[in-house]
């Protein structure tokens, strides 16, 4: 299939371009330089500026190559005085308005050379006129336009930096109204919390009505600050680093949606985390907290650098050797119900199959518990048939009806959110249901704001529609509890050819949840909804595949081909007794010192402390993503890269290297991986082509026999997001900032205006 | 269409009984000139009149009929004689009046003006023989003045609709042929072939297409669209059907800045006697043409008046133009094919389509078909709104027509922001699109101001260019940078505090700004500076390297001062003053500290028109040197 060929005149130069492209897209393709402020790939051209200008034989006047479409035969002209007059000129006043010391300042070489400052008493600091200092677009085009002076009087704002909301400061002095923040965010997030503001020389940029960003519904994506080409939004942990020395393209581990991350790194620490628009699980829409919650956690001042004991009288330093020994000796000739091993459904799949091999080498039995299940507790199971059915995100955009329950992605699963967002305006009928108002209410047909104990009844009654059995009279009765609107869109549900149920992690945390997440199975099973669930555990879909869960080996849940549809699992197998006192509990990434019972020595293997009354006898730190390479499987069943951007943090290990010394220290010969590569090698018999998978991994259904025995121990904090056990909100500001105010007042909600127009006139 | 037959012929027999009226009618102009003027005070006292006086007579308010400086227009037609139209009414003359001519018959000559028929009535001339009128050519303005705006009978009566109806019997393409045979170009400034607008917009395929009335009239000072929806909204909404007809829109919008309340009503109650007459809705007169027509507020941005920004506004987002292509022939509102006429250009298509395309292309000069409504306003005896053929000389409009001014003429300015100022140099020069671009300004909407030796120029350029600076919507950078610093530069020149360079920044600015737009706005911001600088050039300098200021405006560079030889010392100025910058005694010549004087003028004014001496107080600016 052979794409159209224009045939264009680029200063003389005959070119090939295909249709659709704009003149400035085929100059850049083959290389010609334009400058250009407000263009931005996956934004409709705006054509602000006036950089980009050209001369185009037919078209009178300065046409700007951004927006004019090519044409077969057209001749352009990029370079000649004329243009380059102008182009000077528009500079010129855009740096009237636009503080540019940079440009100017003699002493530029001096401060970057010797960092010094101008105060008495000797702070090395460097030049602090301007965040983006070097990474600038602004400077660049200087640069490469060639400007050397300008004689026009300066007319800088003098507005003070709002610094008042977490994340990212805003200097609006340095903004030059290119429209790329406003247009990112209300044409590619769907959020429009930014705005212009004023016309004229007045004109300034922000939330209407002088809101706070939190209020105008801001998710702090920072899709605006990757945009800005200037210094006016910059992050606050990273804006004066300068240039970053690396990127590296990595998997976010926060959450089981996966998304990819371009980590900026200096020699020694992750600076900043970008998206990537190209990748496909969620075309760069990423949340908070991949976006800007990584630096914080990662080069936390409260991390583990070194292992250390338990000793009388406080905590000792000691080396690997010394950890090592006292864990394997611990360790040596306990009997299977004398140890509990807990692992963090987070960690990476590498990580995950040495822990189940070492488990049930080492203890000997299936007795393998996770923070998971202790939160779905004798739902878990129901959970996870759930996920083995989860559809990929992009088809939630196709959907004709949606409904979102227990589910709000104004600081996670933004992919999720936007698509939904980009079905209903393409006039898809959605039905949000959750325990607080979500940021979709206002999009939707009918949302319900109620306790989560009545969520069952909800999807009973919608069940009962999409039946069409006795609608009249379930009508008449639905309209009386909960109002006309239910019924509108049940019945756009019963027309729609497809419809999407949005699973949140608000379920994980409701009364009833049986019977919800019963619900949830009937609609996906007998009336072909299709499910796609914001699961917070990141790494389930490997816990399972790796086979670090009770009684399912690695492996043992993979559908290998199409006839492989389920496998069996003893209910009270799967139970973890809470109740026994053991002798010896090892934590892999897990935090719940709470709900677990007494024992003599308590092993910690993770990267950062957590408020407890329990203090474990051994830490043994751990390299966290950033810092080691591996791989997860996300909730579409993806299997995606996770590369090693920064150096370990001091003498810290991955989790796969530490359970194997000890395994080889207690004398068990199976755990014979030197590194990544080889356990990847043994995780290739049971998911084939592994690492390199190009087709999702699927799984069984798990058909359970007789009931899980109730932990009843499990608080599922479901909203309250963590990493390894520890909450993003004790370690990185920002989010604790915004997780307090996650829930808006019914009154603040009523007097946002909408935020898409997708009613015509 | 046979009801609407009927409902003509029923129509034709009112308007007879006002032609041949059996009881005095009496007409007050009441669109917003007359109003400001006081006509609502007018017909409140003239009920209570007839009240008073057992007196039956009908009132009518009409619109504007033309001559604003006349207003507050009062017209009394009595049973058996014709028209007659009294100007400058007062309260005091009004009585006069209704007494003379309504009560005892006789008309009250010494304050009529003109009467409505062919000749002399009473030693009154025919109002359309007056010297501001008769060198009009009335076609969009027929009917404002002689007709009740709120009645669609009257507008039936002087063959309203009948334009559309001729239209619905022919195709679109044949309504497409008949306006390009017309040769009228939009008013609305552009001066663009109307026809070749809707020639793509009919040829681009789409369901729903959308026909928008631009009546956003955002230039200072023009009231051409204004005047015309008051006076006869129907003209407009006839032009807007037989243009939707024309383009195969369905519905139509009327965008109207919220400043326009009594147009905004106007247009409401024009819209619902359509409906009740069955000329909007589905198949209208039995045709296959559905229209629909919605009025849509603006919220006071003068570049809402430009195409796209306008469009944007309606999809309800912030009102800033966007580039060019798509052309909104193409895609335009909501991405629908999208044609947008100026209200004048829609007032006009009636009377192309009543009486031919040929009638029309008689009128006017090639190349430049037909007339146009100006606003004449300024330094001019006779000020108000107009309509001439195009082609018609400067000198014709404001000599004849305006009748000359009084103190020596200084320059014109057409076309509002976007035009510029044409000296003595041009009076001969023939209006029309193509000359007024030659000569650096553009036609624009219509508006016409003229100066004399008491304007000052470069204030003239900074009141247009602050005024742009102020609408500029802000996104692109020649517009909202530019300007802000050519507004800084005539500041300073106006406060004495220019320097020789200023005029080359001024036009390098200018150039840059006219070459780096996005839109018209910025495009034709720079004119008023550059057409200034051209022509008037000696009044920079004087300002510049004299801080002279020879019309005595710009406050910085004149002085006031006491003529003791003059004065009388009779303290009216004293009076006055808010600083207390003059005193004195009585009986002795007072003293002006100019340290204290606001240059308000009041002193100047009261010698001038109350105090004995009269000419005791000069204003002074500094000499010219070279």
């Amino acid at each position: 299939m052979t794409k159209k060929i224009i045939h264009i005149t680029i200063n003389n130069k005959k070119l090939d371009a295909h249709p659709g492209q704009t003149i400035l897209q085929a100059a850049r393709e083959h290389g010609i330089y334009i400058p250009s402020l407000c263009a931005m790939e996956h934004l409709a051209s705006y054509g602000a500026c006036r950089l980009c200008v050209v001369e185009v034989d037919g078209l009178r006047g300065f046409p700007t190559s951004c927006t004019t479409p090519v044409e077969e035969g057209m001749v352009i002209r990029t370079d000649t005085m004329e243009v380059r007059g102008l182009r000077q000129e528009v500079l010129k006043l855009l740096l009237s308005e636009h503080p540019a010391s940079c440009l100017f300042c003699g002493e530029k070489e001096e401060c970057k050379q010797y960092m010094g400052t101008i105060r008495k008493v000797g702070v090395i600091t460097g030049c602090r006129y301007c965040p983006n200092d070097l990474r600038c677009e602004l400077q660049q085009i200087a640069e490469n336009i060639g400007l050397t002076e300008t004689s026009y009087p300066v007319y800088y704002k003098n507005f003070p930096v709002e610094k008042y909301d977490p994340f990212y400061d805003r200097d609006y002095n340095l903004c030059i109204l290119c429209g790329r923040c406003v247009r990112v965010c209300s044409n590619v997030r769907l959020n429009g919390t930014l705005s212009f503001k004023q016309r004229g020389r007045l004109t300034t940029i922000g939330p209407a009505f002088d809101r706070s960003h939190i209020e105008a519904g801001c998710e702090f994506c920072g899709a605006c600050v990757t945009a800005c080409p200037t210094g006016a939004l910059s992050t606050k942990v990273s804006k004066w680093y300068g240039r970053p020395d690396t990127q590296i393209g990595s998997t976010c581990n926060y959450c089981a949606m996966g998304c990819k991350l371009l980590l900026q790194t200096t020699k020694t620490e992750v600076i900043d985390a970008l998206p990537d628009y190209s990748s496909p699980v969620e075309h760069g829409i990423i949340c908070v907290k991949g976006r800007f919650g990584i630096t914080e956690y990662v080069h936390s001042p409260l991390r583990y650098g070194v292992p250390r004991e338990m000793t009388p009288i406080g905590y000792n330093d000691i080396s690997w050797e010394e950890a090592i020994e006292k864990a394997a000796s611990k360790l040596t000739g306990l009997k299977p119900d004398e140890c509990l091993f807990v692992v963090s459904p987070q960690l990476l799949n590498e990580d995950l199959f040495a822990a189940q091999k070492f488990i049930r080498q080492i203890k000997g039995s299936e007795e393998i518990a996770s923070s998971f299940i202790f939160d779905l507790d004798d739902d878990a199971i129901s959970y996870i048939n759930l996920i083995s059915d989860s559809e990929p995100i992009e088809t939630i955009e196709k959907a004709q009806g949606v409904i979102a329950i227990g589910f709000d992605s104004t600081y996670g699963y933004s992919a999720i959110g936007v698509n939904v967002k980009k079905a209903v305006q393409s006039g898809a009928c959605l039905l949000c249901i959750n325990s607080f108002e979500s940021n979709l209410d206002m999009l939707s047909e009918a949302s319900f704001v109620m306790d989560t104990s009545k969520w069952a009844d909800m999807l009973d009654l919608i069940i009962g529609f999409m039946s069409k059995d006795k609608i009249e009279k379930r009508l008449a009765g639905s309209v009386k509890t909960f109002g006309k609107d239910i019924d509108s869109a049940c019945k756009v549900f019963l027309r729609s050819p497809d419809n999407v149920l949005i699973v949140g992690p608000g379920v994980i945390e409701a009364q009833n949840r049986d019977r919800v997440l019963g619900g949830i199975e009937r609609l996906k099973n007998e009336f072909s909804w299709r499910i796609v669930v914001a699961c917070p555990y990141t790494n389930l879909k490997g816990m399972l595949a790796m086979g670090a869960y009770p009684c399912f080996k690695p492996g043992d849940t993979i559908r290998q081909h199409e006839a492989d549809k389920t496998v069996e699992l003893r209910g009270e197998n799967a139970h973890i007794d809470l109740k026994k006192k053991r002798k010896l509990i090892y934590l892999i990434g897990d935090t719940s010192f709470d709900i677990l019972p007494d024992c003599d020595y308590l092993i910690y293997q993770n990267a950062l402390p957590v408020k407890s009354s329990r203090a474990p006898d051994l830490i043994l730190p751990v390299s966290l993503f950033t810092e080691s390479s591996g791989t997860i499987i996300n909730i579409e069943g993806r299997v995606l890269q996770v590369k090693e951007a920064v150096a370990p943090y001091m003498d810290s290990k991955p989790d796969w290297w530490i359970l194997k010394r000890i395994a080889e220290k207690i004398g068990r010969p199976g755990m014979k991986f030197n590194n990544v590569g080889s356990i990847q090698g043994e995780i290739k018999k049971i998911i084939k082509g592994f690492p390199a998978v190009k087709r999702r991994v699927e799984f069984k259904r798990i058909a359970l026999k007789g009931t899980v025995k109730k932990h009843g121990q499990g608080m599922p904090a479901a909203w309250k997001s963590s990493y390894r056990g520890v909450l993003l909100g004790d370690v990185v500001s920002g989010i604790k900032v915004i997780e307090s105010k996650r829930m808006f007042s019914v009154q603040e909600r009523a007097t946002r205006a909408p935020l898409i127009e997708w009613r015509a006139i | 269409m046979n009801k609407l037959k009927k409902k003509i012929s029923e129509a034709k027999r009112k308007w007879e009984k006002i032609e041949d009226n059996k009881e005095p009618i009496i007409y007050v102009g009441a669109a917003s000139c007359g109003r400001a003027a006081g006509a609502l005070e007018l017909i409140d006292e003239t009920d209570r009149f007839i009240q008073e006086n057992n007196v039956s007579a009908r009132l009518i308010q009409v619109g504007c009929i033309g001559p604003c400086y006349l207003e507050p227009l009062v017209d009394i037609k009595m049973p058996g004689q014709p028209r007659v139209s009294y100007s400058n009414v007062n309260i005091g003359l009004l009585s006069k009046i209704l007494k003379s001519h309504l009560i005892e018959g006789t008309p009250f000559s010494k304050a009529a003006i003109g009467n409505f028929s062919n000749d002399t009535f009473m030693d009154i001339p025919p109002f359309f023989e007056l010297p501001m009128l008769k060198p009009q050519m009335r076609i969009v303005l027929r009917n404002c003045g002689l007709i009740d705006p709120e009645d669609i009978d009257h507008y039936l009566a002087k063959d309203g609709y009948q334009g559309l109806m001729n239209a619905l019997q022919t195709s679109p393409e044949d309504v497409i042929g008949v306006v390009r045979q017309s040769g009228i170009r939009g008013r609305g400034g552009a001066g663009f072939p109307t026809f070749k607008k809707w020639t793509v917009c009919r040829n681009t395929p789409g369901e729903q297409k959308y026909l928008i009335c631009n009546a956003d009239e955002g230039d200072p000072g023009a009231f051409m669209n204004r005047s015309l929806i008051e006076s006869d909204a129907h003209a407009v909404l006839e032009g807007m059907m037989i243009a939707g007809y024309a383009i195969g829109a369905s519905k139509g919008i009327i965008y109207i800045r919220a400043e326009y309340p009594l147009a905004i009503e106007r247009l409401k109650k024009a819209i619902n006697q359509m409906k009740e007459y069955g000329l909007l809705g589905k198949n209208i007169l039995g045709s296959r043409f559905s229209f629909d027509v919605s009025i849509k507020e603006g919220a006071g941005a003068f570049v809402c008046g430009e195409e796209t920004a306008l469009i944007a506004s309606i999809e309800g987002k912030r009102g800033a133009p966007r580039s060019r292509p798509p052309f909104p022939a193409i895609s335009g509102l909501f991405g629908c094919p999208t044609i947008i006429n100026n209200v004048e250009t829609l007032g006009t298509l009636p009377n192309i389509l009543r009486n031919g395309a040929d009638w029309y292309s008689r009128i006017g000069k090639e190349g430049n078909r037909g007339t146009k409504t100006f606003s004449l306003v300024g330094k001019i005896r006779r000020t108000g709104l107009i309509e001439v053929q195009l082609g018609t000389t400067l000198r014709e409009i404001i000599f004849d027509i305006g009748g000359g001014v009084q103190k020596p003429f200084k320059a014109i300015q057409t076309g509002g922001p976007s035009g510029g100022c044409l000296s003595e140099e041009f009076l001969d020069l023939a209006v029309d699109y193509e000359s007024l671009a030659s000569a650096g300004s553009i036609m624009g909407s219509g508006g016409l101001i003229i100066m004399d030796e008491d304007t000052c120029v470069v204030d003239v350029a900074k009141y247009f260019l602050d005024f742009t600076q102020k609408e500029s919507c802000g996104k692109c950078i020649p517009c909202r940078v530019g300007t802000r610093h050519m507004v800084e530069i005539l500041d300073r020149i106006t406060h004495g505090e220019g320097v020789p360079e200023d005029l080359l920044t001024l036009r390098t600015l200018g150039d840059t700004i006219k070459k780096g737009a996005l839109c018209g706005l910025g495009q034709t911001a720079p004119n008023p500076v550059l057409t200034t600088l051209r022509y008037f050039r000696n009044e920079y300098l004087e300002h510049i390297r004299d801080g002279r200021c020879r019309a005595i405006v710009c406050k910085d560079l004149i002085e006031y001062r006491v003529i003791k030889e003059k004065c009388t010392g009779c303290q009216s100025c004293v009076r006055v003053c808010p600083t207390g910058a003059i005193s004195g005694p009585r009986s002795e010549p007072h003293n002006l500290d100019v340290t204290k004087c606001i240059k308000c003028r009041s002193c100047y004014e009261i010698c001038r028109f109350e105090a004995i001496a009269g000419d005791a107080i000069i204003i002074r600016t500094a000499e010219k040197r070279s």
